[in-house]
């Protein structure tokens, strides 16, 4: 039997045994979002469309699925939902603007021999392509971020109703520094291990330190794992403002209906 | 004397004075570091040796429409390039280069005034001429030194402790990992496979203390994680044991000149470590807390929070490792696709490894939800009886 057969029919039953109901649902959801990012690429292979526009559908969906599928649909998940929104589209326009100024797209050296029998004149914008993998890399660990913060200070707000809006946010900010470690952690180790093979290579070859810097490959691979911390910084502070916004608002609004 | 709160309040103040005048250092030397590293960076053509020239004026010549076999239309470029030698013995020197680009720029790019590329000279026998050349890569360290900072920044500002502590341990890490790599490549008879479980053991020790510095949470979370990985681990060997690897494609690995089995086998193991940290760590904090909060909880209510906490964090996780992934893999999978690849071989070319990544790397999230559950209460349990 295939590998990967056995493998996704152990990772189902543990997630069945350990999570109940609860991991049922995160395998389907995983199954979902595979089937989303696979109608994506389909949808980019065609060069009418924008692979940026698809992009920010695909995350709103996948953002959908995460959110309202697993945790069903609550003002927790809607302000997180908003959060995550927010989040993409501006990390969207920093990364489009930073891979085009940059250069850095396509193929590193290392495929050269792998694409070497391929047309590469395929019509397809591979600057915005670029900044697709590294938002939908990210995607992710943006949600996990956002749903923790939200989730927690929605807590703080029930156990604490009188809370002012700026000690909200602040203990929003915080709960959100404690997650940055280990959420960014989280994305270091599973680029590193993407990227093992590739780091082998360099060093078999033995690039001196001027040429990996400058090499596209490297530059791409610290492209990644930066934007992904930048990623997960820039959700904190919104994801803490958008929910000390609607909670203090909703306060407001049912003081001034009593 | 003084009335010991006015003593207390004197001190405070002295002690936040001098946690603020080491903010300002901090902060100074940080914009030192910044300021110098962009001016060098900008002007460090001297220190290279191959030639570098800044592109001072384009030419495009009219663009050709191509449609290739597969009837897929795009369009080429000619680019005639003026550019100012940088560095060199030719220093200050006009050459002139050509660039053929095309609009979707998989493997090729165009260049705009003040790009600077490494470029070859060719020898000409006439002085009076522009020298000629061929463009062989841009010059991409202002850029990657722009981004570096744009990180450090945000992880600062935002994160601040923490966020200098995630900037040291992704440094400190990854000296660990290119340090153990020039250890395997140089030395050949140490196998991969124990080099990659001593850099387990050293990662997950280095990122888990900076993380949560040096407590009972720590600790615990830093048994789960190794009992965590090196199950999930055994369980992935088994498995491509059992299969004979029936069903991974090992292809996109074909540039290694080395046995690629044991290097994926390393990848997969680093690879799943940071989650199953986030995993473990997360656990034993919240559990730890609740245990603080009511030093009388029972073993049993503990153990319900415990997976309750477990099953909120399982999914998310597991999908932050799926998307990492496979993500990577879309540029290969929309050549291949445009190639007019069949469908099947072009999902079991590009992802059979990232998805074996993926699934492994999920398997040890899910395991290491019990492991950590059952560590955080023994570690517990010794608490209470101290």
């Amino acid at each position: 039997m295939n590998v990967l057969v056995w493998l996704t029919a152990i990772l189902f039953i543990l997630m069945i045994v350990i999570g109940g109901k609860k991991g049922v649902r995160s395998f389907l959801s995983l199954f979902l979002n595979f089937g989303v990012l696979f109608i994506t690429i389909f949808l980019m292979t065609n060069p009418k469309n924008s692979p940026i526009l698809l992009t920010l559908i695909a995350c709103t969906v996948i953002s959908w699925i995460s959110l309202f599928y697993i945790n069903h649909i609550s003002s927790k998940t809607v302000t997180a939902f908003i959060s995550t929104m927010i989040t993409i589209v501006i990390l969207l326009l920093f990364i489009v603007w930073i891979t085009d100024k940059s250069m850095l797209r396509g193929f590193g050296e290392e495929s050269t021999e792998e694409i070497s029998i391929f047309s590469l004149y395929i019509g397809v914008n591979f600057v915005q392509i670029s900044a697709s993998v590294i938002i939908m890399s990210t995607i992710g660990a943006i949600l996990d971020v956002a749903i923790s913060i939200a989730t927690s200070m929605h807590e703080i707000f029930h156990h604490n109703p009188s809370i002012s809006k700026k000690k909200l946010f602040t203990s929003g900010m915080s709960i959100g520094r404690d997650i940055l470690g280990t959420d960014t952690n989280t994305l270091f180790f599973a680029f590193f291990g993407g990227y093992l093979s590739l780091l082998i290579w360099f060093k078999d070859l033995s690039y001196s330190i001027d040429e990996i810097i400058n090499s596209k490959v490297f530059s791409t691979e610290l492209m990644m794992i930066f934007c992904a911390g930048i990623g997960i910084a820039f959700i904190i502070p919104i994801t803490a403002s958008v929910n000390a916004y609607y909670l203090i608002r909703k306060r407001e609004k049912t003081e001034n209906l009593s | 004397m003084f009335p010991s709160h006015i003593m207390e309040v004197f001190l405070l103040h002295n002690i936040l004075k001098k946690r603020k005048y080491k903010q300002i250092v901090f902060y100074v030397l940080i914009a030192i570091c910044f300021i110098a590293s962009v001016f060098f960076v900008f002007h460090n053509e001297a220190f290279y040796e191959r030639p570098i020239a800044e592109v001072i004026k384009i030419h495009v010549q009219d663009s050709t429409p191509v449609t290739d076999m597969y009837n897929n239309k795009d369009y080429l470029y000619t680019q005639h390039i003026t550019a100012i030698l940088k560095n060199g013995q030719e220093k200050g020197q006009i050459i002139q280069l050509k660039n053929d680009y095309s609009a979707s720029g998989a493997f090729d790019q165009e260049y705009h005034v003040g790009n600077k590329l490494f470029v070859t000279i060719k020898e000409s026998t006439d002085k009076h001429l522009d020298l000629t050349g061929t463009i062989l890569d841009v010059k991409r360290d202002q850029f990657v030194l722009m981004i570096t900072w744009v990180f450090i920044f945000a992880l600062l500002i935002v994160g601040r402790r923490q966020g200098l502590f995630s900037i040291i341990s992704l440094m400190v890490n990854a000296l660990v990992l290119s340090f153990a790599l020039d250890l395997y490549v140089k030395h050949s008879n140490i196998s991969l496979l124990f080099i990659s479980g001593l850099c387990v053991l050293l990662f997950t020790v280095i990122s888990l203390i900076l993380i949560n510095g040096f407590n009972d949470k720590t600790y615990a979370a830093i048994v789960a994680t190794l009992l965590g990985t090196f199950i999930s681990l055994l369980i992935s060997a088994l498995v491509l044991w059992i299969t004979s690897e029936n069903g991974l494609r090992y292809e996109e690995m074909q540039f290694l000149t080395r046995p690629y089995r044991v290097i994926f086998m390393a990848g997969l193991f680093i690879g799943a470590l940071g989650a199953v940290m986030d995993v473990s760590i997360t656990m034993a904090s919240s559990m730890f807390a609740l245990f603080e909060q009511n030093q009388s909880i029972s073993g049993q209510a503990l153990k319900t929070s415990g997976m309750d906490i477990g099953k909120d964090i399982m999914g998310t996780i597991t999908s932050i490792l799926f998307f990492v992934y496979i993500c990577g893999s879309i540029p290969m999978l929309i050549l291949y696709l445009k190639n007019s690849y069949p469908l099947g071989q072009t999902l079991s070319m590009n992802l059979s490894l990232e998805l074996a990544r993926a699934l492994a790397g999920g398997i040890g999230v899910v395991l290491t939800i019990p492991i950590s559950l059952y560590t955080s209460i023994f570690f517990i349990n010794r608490k209470r009886a101290k």
